[in-house]
């Protein structure tokens, strides 16, 4: 086939993103800035298959890109799924002897103190699977006990003999000495090289021993099939003659090269969803504002955030799998940068039941691609979120993914009236509006909770949709949040892969040490930051970039005997020209406006020295429609009955062609739009207008909010 | 006019409450110092309305802390009219009888002005480690116990009182960590009153009392129609708790009179207060009876003072259970923990789906070490430690929970980091559950060693333990059997817990804390619960057999299905030949 892209043409990127449901790709032409996108199921067991398709589909429609392809930046949540699904590798766990339920005690905090019947994560390890060590070192680093080399061996066949296919290694106080997992990494690399392995010095090198053997722990569990998805990946990719670089997202939000992601996997567990986020801090700064509320629903999960002044928020730690949906504490701990996001499990995808109680439960489990809901006819039997929007007239069963995928109506209807409708004793659409308005209110408890947890307010807040099923959501839980405004920007339906173009390629380091500031040498602290300069500018190297790279420099500091710090951020001079005068009044100012007061009498020390390594978020940018001169009539499918959440019918909802909208279109809802990868839905009380860029921006009436949930 | 608020509105404003404390909540592991606070999270942040009414408390609170403050704090605050607080005032109060019911848990409390008006005080009791005194839970008074506060201003209006500090610092043994703490609880208001005060900027309100009117009022309907869900009745309870050493057990006689939507818990027939540090207030008392109701009842809705309304509490003035001025009450909890379960046992025939059974970490078990390090400096730290959470009608108990209080462990690293000590094991106890149809939680060991090589300490290692479940475990209910017993072992042998312990180098301590008692018939339990349960190590194949009935070959970990069935037969009929 001819190339659709002479040699002259510029470099193409493409980015990928793996759902529990469906898989995205965007293309983009950086000369013309032209966007090429696709999408399709996602194949859970070998999720690289529907890579492959993917990029053979597009390459049928736009042939020859491949040879101009600079880079693929990938996110996947096959990392978290795991985690979650617990399809992680089997893995044991070599410990110092007396500490192998650390990981079972946890920290013991209860997290809803008033609730005795509240449950807790089973750990990834078996207990069976945690073997004790004969050695000791002790909290400054001396060794106690030395390790007995002869019992690692014999544990570690034990274990391999078990089954064990990945090793997590954490020792009590490695974080001050690490010589004891470094042997014992020498000898499992020695007495068995194919097995996976993870050691807390390398993953985690911080004191508290539950926090840091959890977090090698899940680095361990999911490295096994972290890595040999990357490699079948990359096989297929150079199979279709892919020969530029391959990028991998980090929680953080930045990029990273394979390796690295494939030694930390752990760092990549939200790779998905921080694409939106990524996206929606892109859209924030093109529009100028600055609080908005991205909300990304696809088929498994729906993930939000708040951005606030522009910027999403990094955390330090986070939880994955909790198993009370929006309770802090229940779920196992992770030590790595992640972008601050809620994710629950609410998408066209959960299954609607009726729980033990009688009640009509959606979620959070999901049919994902396979089976997928009744309608796809692919085996599923439950019925799902997607069942119900289609009945509810939402969905156009010949027009799903632009009619790719017809889906079956009747099929859906039959299940909801079987599975839901008849134990609840309602009639279908009840029962369908029920599954419909009970997932909004589960995403609407968690957006509330996320918002009121940053002290924002979502009665002023913009919420911009993606995801497939998040345009077709969005109107409801506006709705109930009382939000004023939605932006549903151009490709919606696979947005959230546009924010890979956008993210910059970063890496974070950080170094333990603690010194009191009056004796600190600030020549050796500036050598200390150029040596985790020069680690992470190798890290970045091997990500193949030559441009420049921007250093971030964090001093964390404290009142000596605390037991936390307080995070400075400081100029890339020479360490060693600031007084130490000048570091203590900035401490202390950052402390005051923290805490209220400060107490510049009480002596301070340093503890953690932190490093981002990143090279700058690269230039992208959405072209403007050209305008068309056409009318509004010529944008219009037809007219197709629709549930209207404010009356509680059918009625007729005006259906459009995004494709064919213009800029300066604006009319009323009752109106559906629809795209190839996602229908937009707009209530009676709303109005729609269409900007130069194609985005439709939503504005709804206020006033008659419709029915709300009661409070809490 | 009240401002009135659309369901919508209030639910989103509810829940900015609860992270506004939450907030301030997690401030403290920034700011603190000890690790008994940062770490073990012994704390607890609320705040009130300008009425003093509790209007929220940090969801990772400790319940006891919680409780007391929700009516002490509310009583420190009417004791000064309104108009006479100032901008920039910070109270300091540690009064047992006014809040939690020992010396170590200081009070720091603010009012919260907006456009010059109080709307707000903001509170937070900390569990200091060192409050000075002697160290023991053998004082026959207060006044042994360490240095009492009064409600004393530490800000007046925004000026320091140094003097107060100065106090303070003279009369600990670790003063750094003390005021630093101190600190920290006025950092924890601050952060609080300037999210109460962003607040009211962005919705526009004048006042928090309106808000605070529409939260409590459905707080109370919730609380009241839970409570209606159970019959009315007397539903009596008489427990016994062991007198640690040579002292007497004590009689607990409680009634919970349920009636319409209100419970009343009386302890006529109690025992009066004794000459050691195991002596209750009032507000501790109630805290742990409330904690009992509420979980019982209403665990979702948020607590404020709607929540406690219609909880009431009598008891005898002089009994054990509210204590007079100056009995010794240092180590209140070894009883006030207690409360909760003698509730539970009350209500359980009335309402056997919504309790537990008895608890291993009831009481909290804590441990206070200090001495000198090699280096003659001193250290001082104090960890707390759970047991095996009591079993109910739906799940196994949780391994490991500091209940009915709340806190976490302190990690070994920060422990080992804190003092010179060495831990050796910190592991799970094979068959220290109560066996039952759901198991109780398992107890646990932490054996902790003194170095005898060049970092050994200088001198003796004080120990003192507060604890309990020495002589009497956690009993099961239903059928189900008792938890392992708490133990505290000094070089292999059994030693005494009640008073201090004194270490020399090389010297090994093992603590054992209790399993949770079962529930239901352990015959009944699934086989492949117990099969798990022996997979697991959490039952030896020996448990399986004695107090399950289940054959579990021990090569293969396989249950054998027809021994089984015989044993556990001719057990029933041994039992019912016994009568039970």
């Amino acid at each position: 086939m001819a190339s659709e892209f002479p040699s002259a043409s510029g470099r193409f990127r493409l980015g990928c993103d793996i759902g529990g449901t469906f898989t995205d790709f965007v293309l983009v032409d950086d000369q013309s800035g032209r966007f090429y996108v696709y999408k399709c199921l996602t194949t859970p067991a070998d999720p690289s298959e529907a890579v492959e398709t993917g990029v053979s589909r597009l390459l049928e429609q736009h042939p020859g890109f491949m040879e101009h392809l600079e880079e693929i930046i990938h996110g996947t949540t096959l990392v978290i799924n795991a985690i979650i699904e617990r399809k992680g590798a089997k893995t044991g766990l070599m410990t110092t002897e007396g500490f192998k339920d650390v990981l079972e005690l946890g920290r013991e905090l209860r997290y809803d103190a008033y609730d005795i019947f509240a449950e807790y994560p089973e750990p990834l390890i078996p207990r069976p699977f945690r073997k004790e060590i004969r050695e000791r070192i002790a909290g400054d680093g001396r060794i106690l006990k030395p390790l007995d080399e002869a019992q690692v061996e014999a544990t570690l066949e034990a274990l391999l003999e078990m089954g064990m296919t990945s090793l997590a290694v954490c020792l009590i106080n490695s974080y001050e000495n690490p010589v004891h997992e470094m042997r014992i990494k020498a000898i499992v690399e020695e007495k068995a090289p194919d097995l996976f392995l993870s050691t807390s010095f390398e993953v985690l090198p911080q004191i508290r021993e539950y926090e840091r053997t959890s977090t090698t722990v899940t680095n361990a569990y999911v490295k096994p099939i972290t890595e040999k998805y990357l490699k079948k990946l990359t096989r297929r990719l150079e199979a279709m003659g892919f020969a530029g670089r391959l990028y991998i997202m980090l929680s953080s939000g930045g990029i990273t090269s394979v390796e690295t992601a494939q030694a930390f996997p752990v760092r990549i567990i939200e790779s998905g969803p921080t694409a939106a986020v990524i996206a929606s801090q892109h859209y924030g700064k093109m529009f100028k504002i600055e609080d908005m509320f991205c909300f990304d629903m696809g088929g498994t999960t729906a993930k939000s955030c708040l951005i606030q002044k522009g910027h999403a928020g990094l955390v330090s730690t986070f939880e994955v799998g909790r198993v009370q949906r929006f309770k802090k504490g229940s779920g196992l701990p992770i030590q790595v940068p992640v972008v601050d996001l809620m994710e629950i499990g609410a998408g066209g995808g959960s299954i609607a039941r009726i729980n033990r109680m009688g009640l009509l439960q959606v979620g959070p489990d999901s049919a994902g691609a396979d089976p997928g809901p009744v309608s796809y006819e692919k085996g599923g039997t439950e019925p799902t979120v997607t069942d119900a929007d289609l009945v509810l007239g939402y969905l156009d069963p010949d027009y799903f993914l632009g009619g790719t995928m017809p889906l079956n109506k009747r099929a859906a209807e039959g299940a909801i009236a079987e599975k839901v409708a008849a134990p609840l004793g309602t009639g279908l659409v009840e029962a369908a509006f029920g599954i419909h308005d009970l997932i909004n209110e589960t995403m609407a408890a968690a957006a509330k909770t996320h918002i009121a947890e940053k002290g924002g307010n979502p009665q002023v807040v913009l919420i911009l949709a993606f995801g497939g099923a998040g345009p077709v959501h969005a109107y409801g839980l506006a709705k109930k949040i009382g939000a004023p405004r939605i932006l549903v920007p151009p490709l919606a339906g696979v947005g959230s892969a546009l924010g890979f173009f956008t993210a910059p390629v970063a890496f974070d380091l950080s170094r333990s040490h603690r010194e009191p500031m009056d004796t600190a040498d600030f020549e050796e602290i500036e050598a200390l930051f150029a040596a985790l300069e020069q680690d992470g500018e190798k890290v970045l190297k091997s990500s193949g970039k030559n441009e420049e790279i921007l250093f971030t420099r964090v001093l964390s500091m404290r009142f000596v005997g605390q037991g936390s710090e307080t995070d400075l951020t400081v100029e890339r001079n020479p360490f060693f020209e600031f007084s130490k005068e000048e570091i203590r009044r900035r401490f202390d100012d950052s402390y005051k406006k923290l805490y209220g007061r400060t107490y510049p009498e009480t002596p301070v020390e340093f503890v953690t020295f932190k490093v981002r390594a990143q090279i700058p978020q690269r230039p992208f940018r959405i072209p403007k429609r050209t305008k068309e001169k056409r009318d509004l009539s010529e944008c219009i499918k037809g007219k197709r009955n629709a549930f209207s959440v404010n009356r509680r019918e059918f009625i007729p909802f005006t259906v459009y062609d995004r494709m064919r909208l213009f800029p300066g279109a604006s009319f009323r809802g009752p109106a559906i739009i629809e795209e190839k990868e996602s229908t937009i839905i707009i209530g009676e009380d709303a109005r729609a207008a269409v900007d130069d860029y194609g985005f439709v921006w939503i504005d709804l009436e206020r006033g008659n909010g419709g029915r709300h949930g009661d409070a809490i | 006019m009240a401002t009135q608020f659309d369901p919508i509105t209030l639910e989103i404003l509810w829940r900015r409450l609860v992270s506004i404390v939450d907030e301030a909540d997690a401030s403290v592991a920034r700011t603190a110092f000890s690790s008994l606070l940062r770490d073990a999270h012994d704390y607890t942040c609320m705040f009130t309305d300008s009425r003093g009414q509790e209007l929220v408390q940090g969801t990772f609170c400790t319940p006891g802390q919680a409780g007391a403050m929700s009516l002490g704090v509310k009583e420190i605050i009417r004791s000064i009219p309104l108009e006479q607080y100032r901008e920039g005032d910070v109270f300091i109060v540690n009064d047992p009888w006014l809040l939690a019911g020992h010396l170590n848990d200081v009070c720091v409390l603010s009012p919260i002005f907006y456009r010059e008006r109080p709307v707000a005080f903001t509170a937070c009791v900390f569990h200091h480690s060192d409050i000075g005194g002697r160290v023991s839970s053998d004082n026959r008074e207060v006044f042994e116990e360490g240095l009492f506060i009064p409600p004393l201003k530490l800000y007046d209006a925004g000026l320091l009182n140094e003097g107060v500090l100065n106090l303070i610092r003279w009369n600990v043994r670790t003063p750094k960590e003390v005021i630093g703490d101190i600190r920290s609880q006025v950092a924890a208001n601050h952060v609080c009153s300037q999210k109460i005060i962003e607040l009211l900027r962005d919705e526009g309100l004048e006042t928090l009392d309106d808000l605070a009117d529409a939260i409590i009022e459905r707080t109370e309907t919730s609380m009241r129609k839970a409570i209606s869900e159970i019959p009315d009745g007397a539903y009596p309870y008489q427990g016994r708790i062991e007198g640690a050493g040579k002292h007497k057990d004590i009689r607990i006689q409680l009634c919970a009179t349920k009636s319409g939507e209100e419970i009343t818990v009386d302890f006529d027939g109690t025992s009066p207060q004794v000459d050691w540090g195991v002596n209750v207030v009032y507000n501790f008392t109630y805290a742990y009876v409330f904690m009992a109701i509420k979980s019982a009842f209403d665990p979702e809705i948020p607590i404020n003072e709607g929540a406690i309304r219609p909880v009431k509490m009598t008891a005898p003035e002089g009994s054990v259970v509210n204590c007079r001025f100056p009995a010794a009450v240092a180590a209140r909890m070894q009883i006030g923990h207690f409360m909760t379960e003698m509730v539970f046992r009350a209500l359980s025939k009335a309402a056997p789906d919504r309790i537990i059974t008895d608890s291993g970490g009831t009481p909290a078990q804590t441990n206070i070490f200090y001495g000198k390090r090699n280096d003659g400096k001193p250290f001082h730290t104090m960890i707390i430690r759970g047991g095996g959470l009591g079993a109910g009608s739906r799940m196994d108990g949780h391994h490991c929970a500091i209940f009915p209080a709340n806190g976490a462990n302190t990690p070994v690293e920060i422990f080992e980091s804190d003092t010179p000590l060495i831990v050796e094991a910190r592991e799970l106890v094979c068959d220290s559950g109560g066996p039952g149809k759901r198991r109780g939680g398992l107890g646990r060991k932490m054996v902790i060693r003194v170095p005898d090589d060049e970092k050994a300490p200088q001198g003796q290692i004080t120990v003192a333990v507060q604890a309990g479940r020495f002589r009497y475990g956690p009993q099961g209910i239903f059928g189900g059997g008792p938890g392992a017993k708490a133990r505290f072992l000094k070089n292999d042998a059994p030693a005494d817990p009640s008073g201090l312990t004194f270490c020399e180098p090389g010297d090994v301590l093992a603590f054992y804390s209790a399993g949770g008692g079962g529930y239901g018939n352990p015959l009944q339990r699934e086989l492949d619960r117990v099969q798990r349960d022996v997979a697991k190590g959490y039952v030896s194949v020996k448990g399986a057999k004695q107090d399950y009935g289940v054959v579990i070959d021990p090569d293969t970990l396989e249950v054998d299905a027809e021994a089984t069935r015989n044993l556990r037969r001719s057990i029933e009929s041994e039992n019912s030949q016994r009568g039970e």
